[in-house]
């Protein structure tokens, strides 16, 4: 040490210096938790999924899938926009409607309905479902998904989701 | 495990003696409580940097989006708000600190020879926080953001000759709009930023080149001096652990909402400066008529001049209060002027009535909810249910609008309002709303 320069040494060094290291991790701490948290949030955040009329199920024809047209607001971020969906319902005969998502399980195309042959048809790489969503030919590795569904006052309501292609169980996007 | 880490890059790079260079800085007379002022300034820089960092993450600096997604930081992205209010409290406490920091070295003559640069760069840094006050003023797009900036540009139009150009180069055009937002935010998250970063350095350069002033007093000068490690950065520490409890504080428990998105066609909106600028705000006041556009520019090219000139003008080389009473006097004027300034201007912002940000929110709510398809307020809406004009006179029990929005029926049986999808804050903001809704 150079002449008149001094520092303070023994427990009184080590408290400064241990004040110091417990004064920037505090500080660190509460600024990291927040805005970790901050970028990180969106992440974690689930959709919320609205149920979504899609009309009165007494215009539905049995056993004839039917391809339903409705808006949704799509809340992306800080945007909100409103788009059109479709879905195909099926009404059973005991009055349950089944719905379909419109997209092929294998690799996300949109099916079609063949009126002629009654079968699902995907363009893209050929899978055919039968009319209750099993897998009649092609690569698809699992029936067409359904979409939760429920009917009030005679009014189908559904929840639009996504799912993942290409794997053998259903799984939510 | 750390200190190993640290031997294995040390044998690499020989980082011993720059630690000894930084730790072991001589502090003439020792470590003091009157030296924490510049550490403070810049904790709390490296606070507006980082959370502006952080802001940057969701903003959108286009006129049809800044607004929605700041908002969007504010009401619905996690921490959002806190992040913000650190921001914006971190702003206003950044320039305190700079104003302690400039009058510690002012009382304590510490901007004399050897020390005029580090004094002239400091001066070129308040000029450039100053920058970033107003640049980053008019990014969240409110009422308040765009009216003031109009103000702020228009003062430099009465620059002489060349204002009217300046103020098409800072508006990017003719009009206040896309191109200024864009530009300032550039300028603010981009240009500033490198600029006071550069500035900042040399101005710590310049600091260990000539070392630091030390106390005013000859002989506590000459006591000895003291190593800045540890016990001067122990001070800053605790400094620093104060401005960040109180920033916080402030984040948590004050709420500065944002006013009406800007709306450049509505000329009743009286939009108000930041603290740090009021006290010039109200100066303008008093400049009558000719004089008004020399007091937008040439005062302030005084003042940076004056700052900047002081070392050479002030060259008495006695740094003792006593023997510079005359300076002293000159700067005591300087802040009595500008603090009543202040005193003044905030009398009269508090003697305007200002609108409850809640009462604002809750007339928001009557629009987003469609309420005038069934009440009429003051002429407007229609008249299914009951007029609401006055409905204050009538209800002016807060616990019963709270319910009666939850459930109209349960307090007005036949009722046919229909229950809508309000949480607590919006109850709130609606019936505070309500209860402004009354004659005289």
């Amino acid at each position: 040490m150079e002449d008149g320069l001094s520092t303070p040494v023994g427990t009184r060094r080590s408290f400064f210096v241990k004040t110091t290291v417990f004064i920037s991790s505090l500080i660190g701490f509460s600024l990291a938790v927040p805005l970790i948290g901050y970028v990180v949030a969106p992440a974690l955040r689930r959709r919320n999924k609205e149920w979504v009329s899609l009309g009165q199920t007494e215009k539905l024809p049995v056993g004839e899938p039917q391809s339903l047209d409705f808006r949704v607001t799509v809340k992306d971020g800080w945007q909100e926009s409103q788009t059109t969906k479709g879905v195909w319902a099926l009404k059973q005969a005991d009055g349950q409607v089944t719905v379909y998502s419109p997209i092929c399980p294998h690799l996300g195309c949109g099916f079609r309905w063949d009126q002629q042959d009654r079968l699902f048809k995907c363009p893209c790489h050929g899978s055919i479902f039968n009319v209750d969503g099993t897998v009649k030919a092609g690569p698809a590795p699992r029936p067409l998904d359904t979409l939760p569904s429920k009917i009030e006052n005679g009014d189908l309501l559904v929840q639009y989701e996504q799912f993942k292609s290409g794997l053998a169980k259903k799984v939510e996007l | 495990m750390a200190s190993r880490l640290y031997q294995w890059i040390d044998r690499r790079l020989g980082l011993q003696p720059l630690e000894q260079t930084l730790l072991n800085e001589p502090i003439p007379g020792g470590a003091s409580w009157n030296y924490v002022f510049g550490s403070a300034t810049l904790f709390l820089f490296v606070l507006q940097a980082l959370t502006g960092m952080f802001l940057m993450v969701y903003y959108v600096p286009a006129t049809d989006h800044a607004y929605d997604t700041v908002q969007y930081i504010q009401q619905e992205v996690w921490g959002g708000w806190f992040v913000r209010g650190l921001h914006h409290w971190g702003a206003s406490a950044v320039m305190m600190a700079i104003g302690l920091h400039m009058l510690q070295v002012f009382f304590d003559g510490a901007y004399k020879r050897p020390r005029e640069l580090m004094w002239i760069v400091g001066v070129i840094l308040l000029a450039i926080m100053l920058a970033f006050g107003f640049t980053g003023y008019l990014l969240p797009w409110d009422q308040n953001a765009y009216w003031a900036t109009q103000v702020g540009i228009n003062m430099v139009g009465s620059v002489p000759l060349i204002g009217d150009f300046l103020v098409r180069v800072l508006r990017g055009g003719e009009t206040l709009g896309a191109l200024t937002l864009s530009r300032f935010f550039a300028i603010h998250v981009a240009f500033l930023p490198a600029t006071i970063a550069l500035g900042i350095m040399i101005h710590l350069f310049i600091l260990r080149r000539v070392g630091p002033a030390g106390p005013h007093d000859e002989t506590k000068a000459k006591a000895g001096s003291e190593t800045f490690y540890p016990r001067q950065v122990y001070m800053d520490a605790v400094v620093m652990l104060c401005v960040f409890g109180i920033v916080s504080m402030l984040a948590i428990n004050v709420e500065f909402p944002l006013a009406d998105k800007a709306n450049p066609s509505d000329h009743t909106f009286i939009p108000v400066p930041e603290w740090y600028f009021l006290f010039f705000y109200e100066l303008l006041k008093y400049a009558p008529g000719a004089l008004g556009p020399l007091a937008t520019w040439l005062l302030p090219t005084l003042f940076f001049s004056g700052l900047l000139l002081l070392p050479f003008v002030d060259r008495n080389p006695e740094r003792h209060p006593s023997s510079r009473r005359v300076v002293l006097a000159c700067g005591l004027s300087f802040l009595i002027v500008v603090f009543s300034l202040l005193g003044i201007s905030l009398r009269d912002l508090y003697a305007v009535p200002k609108r409850d940000p809640s009462v604002i929110r809750g007339m928001a709510l009557v629009e987003q909810f469609n309420c005038h398809t069934c009440h009429r307020i003051h002429g407007e809406g229609v008249n299914v249910g009951p007029d609401l004009s006055f409905v204050a006179d009538r209800r002016p029990d807060r616990e019963w609008h709270i319910r009666h929005f939850k459930d109209p029926q349960s307090v007005s049986p036949g009722s046919f309002m229909p229950k809508f999808p309000l949480n607590d804050k919006q109850l709130n903001d609606l019936t505070n709303y309500m209860l402004t809704l009354k004659s005289g």
